[in-house]
């Protein structure tokens, strides 16, 4: 290798980017000494210094390294900190190489709003010198108080994983990116209004924490990907162009859904524990033209009270979704569309024009007979049918009811053996 | 679109004077020749006087296989009008595997397909070779990187010394 010219040398050496291997490579030949400079990613592993003799104990103890190695790149693009850090050196890592630096990603460890190096604003505050910045992640961070980021017109995306936030202060916080594309909060906790107006997002996921009901409100005109958990209120501003929309609560209760038409949805998830009718039909209402449904919702009701589900009349459902290829469908919501029993009575040319596969959560022996046969007239109205997955858990009276229905479900599976079958 | 059933062949030579038929099609993957075809389009045989024999029939039968697997996928979208994201999926695989076990080379046949790639301007063929040589680097200490790729260490005593101290813990013996 002692041949190959420098730029071929730069080439292999700038796919490296774990510290150790830029490291253990600066020391090979003067050749590829020189080389390592150029090299545009830095990546610090979580256990990037458990070999080191300093011991792994003081916290510290690695700015040193981390900040030499920082400071010799001569066009760094990607930094990412996963080791432990003092965030009060970031601000004189970063200065150098605001101009290049694209992707910075840091573990905070639980800090972020202590006070800067100068005993003002906050240690997350100095990444604003980084005006080049397309994605930003953040990992375990204190955000009580909105680091003053200005405006990073570039940043594209941001991702905060684990963050303990106070009202507002993400709103000021993401103020400074007005042309965010993807915006990623996950296992947040600590706020009840969560609020943004942007104008580029496109894609937006949001996990946070809490018992307490959180009202998310969006102006958004170009999403077309919502992803939330954990809030109880939802209003979306109704421009927005939503192909794939999941809501999900898995504690409390989400009783209000607004988001206007839904009519470029295809793919909708709904989970919880309760939800109230009213957002239930609203969404489903406004999402005509959805192929893909999934529900997974327990009970309903608009107070503490948890109560089942109302009859729907299926044949009614059915025609008014007439694009729904694939179908999943939980234990009590499923129950509560047998009730009707409208597929029974239905007459021989109904069909359910799009339906190609069905997944039945089946927990209840009650009303086995409708169930079955609303299973049957599933089968029997879609022409297009290729698969019905039942899955029969966690049945709870074990007693002969539940083996009557599991014998007929098993007969039933024997005579539709190409279509159906039993997990 | 409809190409030509007689397609013109183009010879390539060796460093050491080997003679390699190949279509222009095949040809036209390396930039460098492609460049070299469209200054001059009656050109035919073409000297390579930096690629050996070995080596450049690496670089053909790398360049065949990836002309034939883009021939193929474009013949299945021609097809049914449309590729179906599986098949193109594993045709994508297929060729990834076949990438990989092409890259079953010595260190010194690697490098020296990374400087015909280069030379020839084959970008997959660099990635690929840039890549697989970035690979023998990753978690070794300099002692065994110098190894891997036979290369000189030319830092006296004090220089590596002094860029040892600079970052000591990348240095120690891992268990």
């Amino acid at each position: 290798m002692n041949y190959l010219p420098e730029g071929v040398v730069q080439q292999i050496l700038s796919q490296l980017k774990n510290a150790r291997d830029v490291a253990s490579s600066t020391c090979v030949s003067k050749q590829w000494q020189s080389c390592v400079p150029y090299i545009p990613s830095l990546f610090f592993s979580r256990a990037a210094f458990d070999y080191s003799p300093r011991g792994n104990h003081q916290r510290f103890d690695y700015d040193d390294t981390i900040g030499r190695m920082v400071e010799a790149a001569l066009r760094l693009e990607e930094l990412v900190i996963y080791c432990p850090f003092n965030p009060s050196n970031l601000g004189k890592w970063l200065i150098p190489q605001g101009n290049t630096l694209r992707v910075l990603e840091l573990r905070m460890d639980g800090f972020g709003d202590k006070p800067g190096p100068d005993g003002t604003g906050t240690q997350l505050d100095c990444i604003h010198v980084a005006k080049q910045l397309e994605q930003l992640k953040i990992w375990g961070v204190s955000l009580t108080t909105a680091p003053k980021w200005g405006v990073l017109r570039k940043l594209k995306n941001l991702e905060i994983v684990g963050a303990t936030l106070r009202d507002g202060v993400l709103e000021e916080a993401v103020h400074a990116f007005p042309n965010l594309v993807s915006l990623v909060l996950l296992s947040c906790d600590g706020v009840g209004l969560v609020k943004f107006e942007l104008e580029w997002l496109e894609r937006c996921r949001l996990d946070f924490l809490g018992h307490g009901s959180i009202a998310l409100f969006l102006s958004t005109p170009r999403l077309e990907e919502l992803n939330v958990q954990g809030f109880s209120s939802i209003w979306v501003k109704p421009n927005h162009r939503l192909r794939t929309l999941s809501i999900a609560k898995t504690h409390g209760r989400v009783y209000n859904v607004e988001m206007g038409k839904l009519a470029e949805v295809e793919s909708l998830y709904l989970r919880g524990i309760q939800w109230s009718w009213g957002a239930i039909s609203s969404v489903l209402q406004n999402a005509t033209d959805i192929t893909q449904l999934t529900m997974k919702v327990e009970f309903c009701g608009n107070s503490e009270t948890l109560l089942p589900f109302p009859e729907v009349d299926l044949v009614n459902f059915f025609n008014s979704h007439p694009k729904l290829q694939k179908f999943e469908i939980h234990g009590a919501m499923f129950a509560s569309l047998c009730q009707k029993n409208s597929l029974a009575n239905v007459n021989s040319n109904f069909v359910i024009p799009s339906l190609e596969e069905v997944s039945v959560i089946v927990r209840s022996p009650l009303n086995a007979e409708q169930k079955l046969n609303t299973l049957e007239s599933l089968v029997m109205h879609s022409p297009k049918l290729q698969k019905m997955v039942i899955r029969v858990s966690q049945m709870k009276n074990c007693n002969e009811a539940a083996d009557d229905f599991f014998e007929e479900v098993c007969k039933f599976q024997f005579m539709n053996q190409r279509i159906v079958c039993i997990e | 679109m409809a190409r030509s059933s007689t397609e013109n062949m183009i010879t390539l030579m060796s460093s050491d004077g080997e003679e390699f038929m190949v279509t222009e099609k095949v040809a036209r993957e390396c930039t460098t020749i492609r460049n070299m075809l469209e200054d001059d389009c009656v050109i035919t045989n073409i000297p390579l006087p930096n690629v050996t024999s070995d080596i450049l029939s690496m670089v053909i039968e790398y360049c065949m296989e990836h002309v034939a697997a883009a021939e193929k996928a474009a013949a299945e979208t021609a097809e049914k009008g449309s590729s179906s994201a599986p098949a193109a999926a594993k045709a994508n695989k297929d060729l990834e595997e076949w990438d990989k076990a092409f890259m079953n080379v010595d260190v010194y046949t690697l490098c020296d397909l990374i400087l015909a790639a280069n030379y020839l301007n084959v970008s997959g063929l660099l990635d690929l070779t840039i890549q697989t040589a970035a690979n023998l680097i990753k978690g070794k200490s300099p002692e065994q990187i110098r190894k891997t790729f036979h290369i000189q260490n030319d830092l006296s005593l004090e220089e590596e010394e002094k860029i040892r101290s600079q970052t000591p813990w990348a240095f120690e013996k891992s268990e």
